[in-house]
């Protein structure tokens, strides 16, 4: 390949959708294995599991985009929309599960009072919890989350296939990009945050730090690898 | 749009609801993913128990292997040797089937080997009879999931662009970690610890004291599914079923070639609902459930 201005523009791309992934993941309110047993406010799974469900639902739907059109901003609005449409349904039907069989109202337990609604929040955490259940600013951030991971996703899928016009790798690589910056956030908030409410959301700089590092090294490598054979 | 897309659309959100279900399920039986930690746990704290024990990986890899597994096989039966559709798929998933038996069952050795002692037995007859049952989950997710693939890149216009292994993965997954999010709760806050005071999230200080006895002698992973199977897996799958009949519903509807801002729209509008939804979830649990009797500090409910 040649090495022009576009190259530049396309590692830019690459560039700035990992770290749109890496600060999506501060926003996506999980809770982990405890949250699973209504011990902890969020979504009862791990970071990178659900960044990853959900943006690469995005990429699907981008990739799908992709394929009838060239202009970037109807694939990255339908990558974003495709990863909220996935982090939502995963959401809402956890909510169900939490208010109609565990029978726990939802309730966090950084804040008193909810920054959206207005809620009390102490009142309703149960005793040796530390909250439960996904309450509206978890979800409004975690719809937030997913919206910039969905678009993180489809801006590192978007160079790729034009660089390569291969829409298989350029997948293989987007996901494994994805899956790099998902786990440098997810040590930096050890595993659980509530959302951007949580105290954790704070510590994005230094995630945003070391996704720019990790980043440029893998988009240099990606824009330079070309499918062999024109498989 | 046409009726036929419309029709295979419909066709994928209900694979993807049978493939959510099932594999909430198998994870269900085989106690994989976070629920583990708790059956884990029983035995080092003194309880042990005759649950099946497996964590293969997190929800999400383990499905993305099985799932790939069954999407290569069928791609290769169908590209290479020209065989029908429903048969390559069924052999793959046969394949995935396979794997998981192999991995499951040395899951299950090596975890209570190594619980050893703490007293924890390895039983055969849970082994002889539960494993299967796990395979047999398996093979509708990734049966499912594999279809689903194979519908978007060979049936569904626009055809997918990606190869049916790679959206096979990705589907993979998403169900896993769907799975991993809904339905677990259900296993691992619910039916784990069914004598705790309902209406609350588990006290720490409970850790571990799983439910040991059914109600007619011990507790095995399949009255585990049983139970679970009324309302954790239906969930999961509604939420992998949602996501793939709404994602692929607005552009079918809305052709992405000609109306992209029609279906970029829609998208966001059912955002919207489910963000609605969800605050409707939560005013009706506060509302019913009220604030804890023994809250003793000064914000108001």
């Amino acid at each position: 390949m040649s090495f022009d201005i576009n190259t530049i523009i396309y590692l830019l791309e690459i560039i700035v959708g990992g770290l749109l992934v890496g600060v999506g993941v501060h926003f996506v309110p999980v809770g982990g294995a405890p949250a699973a047993m209504a011990q902890a406010t969020g979504i009862g799974t791990g970071t990178v599991q659900l960044a990853a469900g959900s943006g690469l639902t995005g990429l699907l739907s981008a990739g799908l985009m992709m394929s009838v059109t060239d202009n970037i901003w109807p694939i990255l609005a339908t990558g974003a929309v495709g990863a909220m449409i996935m982090m939502d349904a995963t959401m809402l039907t956890g909510s169900w599960i939490y208010a109609y069989a565990v029978g726990a109202p939802f309730a966090s337990a950084k804040v008193n009072y909810d920054p959206i609604t207005k809620f009390s929040q102490p009142p309703y955490v149960a005793p040796g919890t530390v909250g439960q259940g996904i309450p509206t600013v978890c979800y409004v951030s975690g719809t937030i989350g997913a919206a910039m991971g969905g678009i993180g996703g489809a801006l590192i899928y978007y160079p790729l296939v034009q660089i390569n016009g291969n829409p298989a790798m350029s997948a293989v690589f987007a996901v494994g990009i994805f899956m790099v910056d998902a786990v440098l956030a997810s040590w930096n908030i050890q595993g659980t945050i509530e959302g951007f409410h949580d105290p954790k959301f704070k510590k994005w700089p230094k995630a945003f730090k070391s996704c720019l590092v990790a980043t440029i090294i893998l988009a240099v490598v990606a824009v330079l690898i070309t499918p062999i054979g024109g498989v | 749009m046409d009726a036929f897309g419309m029709g295979l659309v419909a066709a994928m959100g209900a694979l993807a609801t049978v493939a959510g279900a099932s594999e909430d399920i198998e994870s269900d039986i085989g106690s994989q993913s976070n629920p583990n930690s708790q059956v884990q746990l029983a035995a080092q704290v003194g309880n042990p128990h005759r649950i099946y024990n497996k964590a293969i990986a997190g929800e999400p890899p383990s499905n993305a292997l099985w799932c790939t597994t069954a999407a290569i096989m069928a791609y290769v039966l169908i590209e290479g040797y020209h065989m029908p559709l429903l048969f390559a798929v069924a052999v793959g998933a046969s394949l995935a089937a396979l794997f998981n038996g192999v991995m499951a069952t040395s899951a299950y050795l090596g975890r209570n080997a190594s619980q050893a002692r703490f007293n924890q037995w390895i039983y055969l007859d849970i082994i002889r009879y539960t494993t299967p049952s796990i395979m047999a989950h398996v093979w509708i997710t990734s049966f499912c999931i594999t279809l689903i693939s194979t519908i978007q890149v060979y049936v569904l216009t626009p055809h997918h662009p990606f190869p049916i292994p790679v959206i096979a993965l990705i589907w993979g997954l998403t169900v896993g970690a769907i799975g991993s999010s809904v339905g677990d709760i259900h296993y691992g806050g619910e039916r784990e610890f069914q004598w705790r005071l309902f209406g609350q999230g588990l006290n720490t200080m409970l850790s571990g004291q799983i439910v040991r006895k059914a109600e007619a002698g011990l507790r095995n992973s399949i009255d585990n599914a049983w139970f679970c199977a009324k309302f954790g897996g239906p969930c999961t799958g509604m939420g992998f079923g949602l996501t793939v009949f709404l994602d692929n519903w607005r552009t079918t509807v809305f052709d992405p070639v000609t109306h992209a801002g029609a279906a970029i729209a829609m998208g966001l509008f059912f955002v919207i609902v489910m963000n609605l939804y969800n605050f409707y979830c939560e005013l009706s649990a506060r509302r019913k459930y009220g604030p804890y009797p023994g809250y003793k500090g000064d914000i108001a409910a």
